[in-house]
């Protein structure tokens, strides 16, 4: 996800000279990727890439903290300010509302009833600030529950403590439940959502999501409730896609926000209430934290951070780096032990977390490209698939061949056809068992070109049962403008069941075999002997009376004994025309010799095939 | 005799020599090699010739004969040399041939450039088991690439252990596979059709993405820098340079973005490109979750993995803008590759 934030903002949290422009460069070598720097009068906005592992940078502080870190290894000072931290006034009042958690779905809850608001108006510094992050300013206490997220990463919200009821009860809902939200829009919720009732069934909120409608606070509103909450992370997610409801604080939530950083979130929020909107604390503070998770700490080897780096870096600069991100560290020997923040607790857990933070604030930049040495793999040699399918190419190419690539989804199916649960739509939703379809209209789209041959080498899919398909790789092709002697003469060159295969289709001419069938191109060539003795030719034509099977006739010819050769050289009107060479391996053919064979192939011409000698 | 076969000899080869054109060459040949040539003519008067001299003779003639021939010969093919005034900027004539696809180009020169560097061509699985894809990698239960307007899904059982049928959204696919048929040391290339469910411009359902994978024992992050570099300085250009970033995959640890310089900026930002920078892959050192899952030693062993999309960099490459272009069946666009 990505965040945006000015830089007079983020300068609140960072001590550096270092330029926006600096900063952007360096940090996205070494931490989140600025996307952009954009000038905006006297500020600049950063647009920042968080990765899913890091919500912990979806925060003003959170950026500061990396740049701190990051930018004296460019040789920029800079340091993280600190926040005053003063712990908020307790009100008078006891807490007036019961509040029920239900641990499976909240971690921890924050919560303080604030009152008397005398200012409802945002100072335009706030309001420039929101919206150069992309958020739209509404009242001053709904704009500060955002400013404070921005800027600590943990989501907060503020209710209408007089219109919760009694009680705020956490439960999942049930299926088809109706919850209203701010925005005036009605939601049909899925079962299992986290949501707040008041105790007679009436939803009060879509914790971690979006506020509703019927607890609202507004400019009447006299008692509010600044309430922070850790919704579970899974169920955040699937609430918020099943409902389309992409809010900023749904897609921080989704990714498990720090429950520790809730006491900054409340310090920051009361703070402001007081100074900006003259609200009150007015009740006591209630934090219901049942299980803070342990975090962690790892022990690696220094060898180990060397290793995975490929280079030597000194115990001094990696103790320097980690504390720098709010790591511990300590070393016995050359073992270390090293626990990260709490923010970092949950993307951080093995060895190989520790090498990446080094790694990267020591800077990738800093690791010479290396190639690797050592053992080659064996090699699998049983197939040879790859340099058949690039022989089978260089062939047609050769002979004008133009290869295409079409899309394996599909609108046609057969028997044998898987099929998607989710497609895209009716024309792409089986996988193919055939290339023909694609094949015929790559051609149809070509109308314009008189004489064309397209191929294709690609996988069709046929089903197995409780297998994965067969995927099974074809050599399809279609001529357009060829007639028939051509399209064979071109698929002669991969084997003459090749060129048996083609079929029409249309008006074109269609073939489709599969690449293994044709793994002969790939056998090594043997020598034949160049015959010593020159062959007789002789050209001999026939006519046929009915439609005559020429390609047998010229296979007959062929496979006549002492007959080196054969083709058809001519067609006109009913005569054909075959070029025979006869030849003997070990001697000159005598004429009588050749006019045995040639009586030979006459009579078998006329008496098998119906041919008459023209 | 004997002299006059010489004379003969020396006459004719000194008229060829002089001989200005093609068709009195032909003049010349009849004149003495022709059946009422003068050597036909000799040879009907061997038989005058004394008996013991009969043979001699006739080889002699025969020899002289050879001679002429060649000599003829020779003059030809100087009449046929192309002469001087040949017009040289005549166009020549078009001769149409064939073409592979712009995506199988890429993909050979891919397999080339790895093949150099030891790597195996391998093409796993298009239609995959939800094991391979995800499990084995890493991908949580709600992981976002699971979703199912992310990733097609086919009508199947869903198996006991390897879960549900799907369409590979990547070649990551592989890893497991390849360490399922061969112990380290590998280095694998994988390049395989791959399909996500998205379609606009930068996007089409069906794709080609090769994977490197390299496991052995001492494997760091500079072998992945050395291999993306001789990869990136072999296909694009040796004055280009290329940088990591840090980034986040679940079957990697650290994981990292990689970025080619732009050709047209060299670094300093411009229209076309992010910064100075393209984005050409996803890599990272392999999770020893995964090598864990492929039946590896992580305590032995460590690795490195790469992905890229063989239509981003053939776009690259050649100026391409549009994905849609790429799989275009026009024969017009076909040609140019």
């Amino acid at each position: 996800m990505n965040i945006k934030l000015a830089d007079s903002w983020l300068r609140e949290h960072l001590n550096s000279k270092a330029s926006p422009q600096e900063i952007a460069k360096y940090l996205s070598l070494s931490g989140p990727s600025v996307e952009s720097l954009k000038r905006v009068r006297v500020d600049w906005v950063y647009d920042i890439e968080v990765t899913t592992n890091r919500v912990d940078m979806v925060s003003v502080r959170g950026i500061a903290r990396e740049a701190a870190a990051i930018l004296p290894r460019f040789g920029i000072e800079a340091s993280l300010a600190k926040i005053p931290f003063t712990p908020p006034q307790r009100g008078n009042m006891k807490m007036p509302i019961e509040i029920k958690n239900d641990r499976r779905l909240i971690g921890r809850i924050m919560a303080v009833a604030i009152s008397n608001f005398e200012n409802w108006e945002t100072p335009e510094w706030m309001v420039k600030r929101l919206r150069l992050s992309g958020v739209r300013s509404l009242t001053l206490p709904v704009d500060i529950t955002n400013y404070v997220m921005l800027e600590t990463g943990h989501p907060t919200h503020i209710f209408d403590l007089d219109k919760l009821g009694k009680k705020l009860v956490v439960r999942e809902s049930k299926k088809g439940e109706v919850f209203v939200g701010l925005d005036g829009r009605k939601y049909s919720l899925p079962q299992g959502a986290i949501v707040f009732e008041d105790g007679t069934g009436r939803i009060t909120d879509l914790p971690g999501i979006l506020g509703a409608k019927n607890s609202v606070l507004t400019k009447d509103s006299k008692n509010a409730l600044f309430f922070i909450e850790n919704t579970d992370p899974v169920r955040i997610r699937r609430t918020s896609m099943k409902l389309a409801i992409r809010t900023l604080a749904a897609t921080m939530n989704e990714k498990g926000v720090d429950p520790r950083l809730a006491e900054l979130a409340m310090i920051r929020g009361v703070e402001m209430f007081a100074k900006l909107a003259g609200g009150t604390v007015s009740s006591n503070m209630v934090d219901i934290y049942p299980a803070p998770k342990a975090i962690k700490t790892i022990t690696l080897e220094h060898g180990f951070i060397n290793e995975r780096m490929g280079l030597k870096i000194p115990k001094l600069e990696i103790n320097k780096i980690l504390t720098a991100l709010e790591f511990t560290v300590s070393w016995r020997g050359q073992k270390l032990s090293v626990t990260p923040p709490s923010f970092r607790a949950q993307d951080v857990e093995i060895p190989e977390d520790i090498v990446e933070e080094v790694a990267r604030i020591w800077g990738y930049q800093n690791i010479p490209p290396k190639l690797m040495g050592g053992a080659l793999p064996e090699i699998p040699h049983e197939k040879g698939e790859f340099a058949l399918e690039g022989s089978i190419r260089e062939k047609l190419v050769l002979l004008r061949g133009v290869e295409v690539y079409t899309q394996s989804l599909v609108g046609e199916k057969d028997s044998k056809s898987l099929e998607l649960k989710n497609p895209l739509g009716a024309d792409s939703k089986y996988l193919r068992t055939t290339l023909g379809p694609s094949l015929t209209a790559a051609a149809n789209e070509n109308l314009r070109e008189k004489k064309f041959h397209l191929f294709e080498i690609a996988n069709v899919y046929l089903r197995r049962r409780g297998r994965l398909p067969e995927e099974k790789m074809m050599l399809a092709g279609i001529f357009a403008g060829y007639n028939i002697r051509e399209a064979k003469g071109v698929l002669a060159t991969l084997g003459k069941h090749v060129a048996e295969s083609i079929e029409q289709i249309d008006n074109y001419l269609f073939y489709e075999v599969p690449v293994g069938e044709l793994k002969d191109i790939l056998k090594p060539k043997l020598y034949a002997p160049i015959p010593k003795y020159p062959p007789q030719v002789e050209d001999i034509t026939f006519k046929f009376a009915s439609r005559p099977r020429a390609g047998e006739v010229l296979s007959s010819i062929a496979n006549t004994k002492l007959v080196g050769e054969a083709e058809l050289r001519y067609i006109y009107k009913k005569a054909y025309t075959f070029r025979i060479y006869y030849q003997h391996p070990d001697k000159t053919l005598t004429n009588s010799e050749v006019e045995k064979i040639r009586t030979g192939i006459i009579n078998v011409v006329t008496g098998d095939f119906g041919g008459e000698l023209a | 005799m004997d002299r006059e076969i010489t004379n003969l000899r020396n006459q004719a080869i000194a008229e060829i020599n002089e001989s200005k054109s093609l068709p009195s060459i032909a003049q010349i040949r009849i004149k003495y090699i022709g059946k009422k040539g003068s050597l036909g003519l000799i040879t009907k008067r061997i038989w005058a010739a004394p008996e013991r001299e009969r043979k001699r003779l006739g080889i002699l003639i025969n020899e002289t004969k050879a001679v002429i021939l060649t000599a003829l010969a020779e003059r030809r093919v100087e009449f046929e040399k192309p002469q001087n005034d040949t017009d040289l900027t005549l166009p020549g004539t078009k001769h149409e041939v064939g073409h592979k696809h712009l995506i199988t180009q890429t993909i050979e020169e891919v397999e080339n450039i790895f093949r150099q560097i030891g790597f195996v061509r391998r093409r796993y699985f298009e239609v995959e088991w939800d094991w391979y894809a995800f499990e084995a990698l890493g991908f949580g239960p709600d992981h976002p690439a699971r979703d199912e307007w992310e990733t097609y899904t086919i009508k199947q059982n869903v198996h006991p252990k390897l879960g549900g049928m799907l369409l590979t959204p990547h070649t990551s696919g592989g890893q497991v596979r390849e360490m399922e048929r061969a112990r380290p040391p590998i280095r694998m290339l994988n390049i395989s059709k791959t399909y996500r469910r998205q379609s606009d411009s930068t996007h089409t359902p069906m794709f080609h993405q090769f994977e490197g994978l390299v496991i052995d024992k001492g494997i760091n992050i500079s072998h992945l820098r050395g291999t993306l570099e001789y990869f990136a300085k072999s296909f694009f250009g040796h004055e280009r340079e290329t940088r990591i970033r840090p980034y986040n995959f679940p079957f990697t640890e650290p994981s990292f973005e990689v970025d080619v310089n732009c050709k047209r900026c060299r670094g300093k930002g411009c229209s076309v490109c992010k910064g100075g920078w393209h984005e050409v892959a996803g890599a990272g050192m392999v999770h020893p979750v995964v090598l864990a899952n492929g039946g590896v030693d992580a305590k032995v062993y460590s690795g490195f993995a790469f992905g890229m999309g063989i239509e981003r960099i053939a776009m690259m490459r050649a100026e391409l803008g549009d994905l849609r272009q790429i799989y275009s069946v026009d024969l017009r666009y076909l040609r140019q590759f």
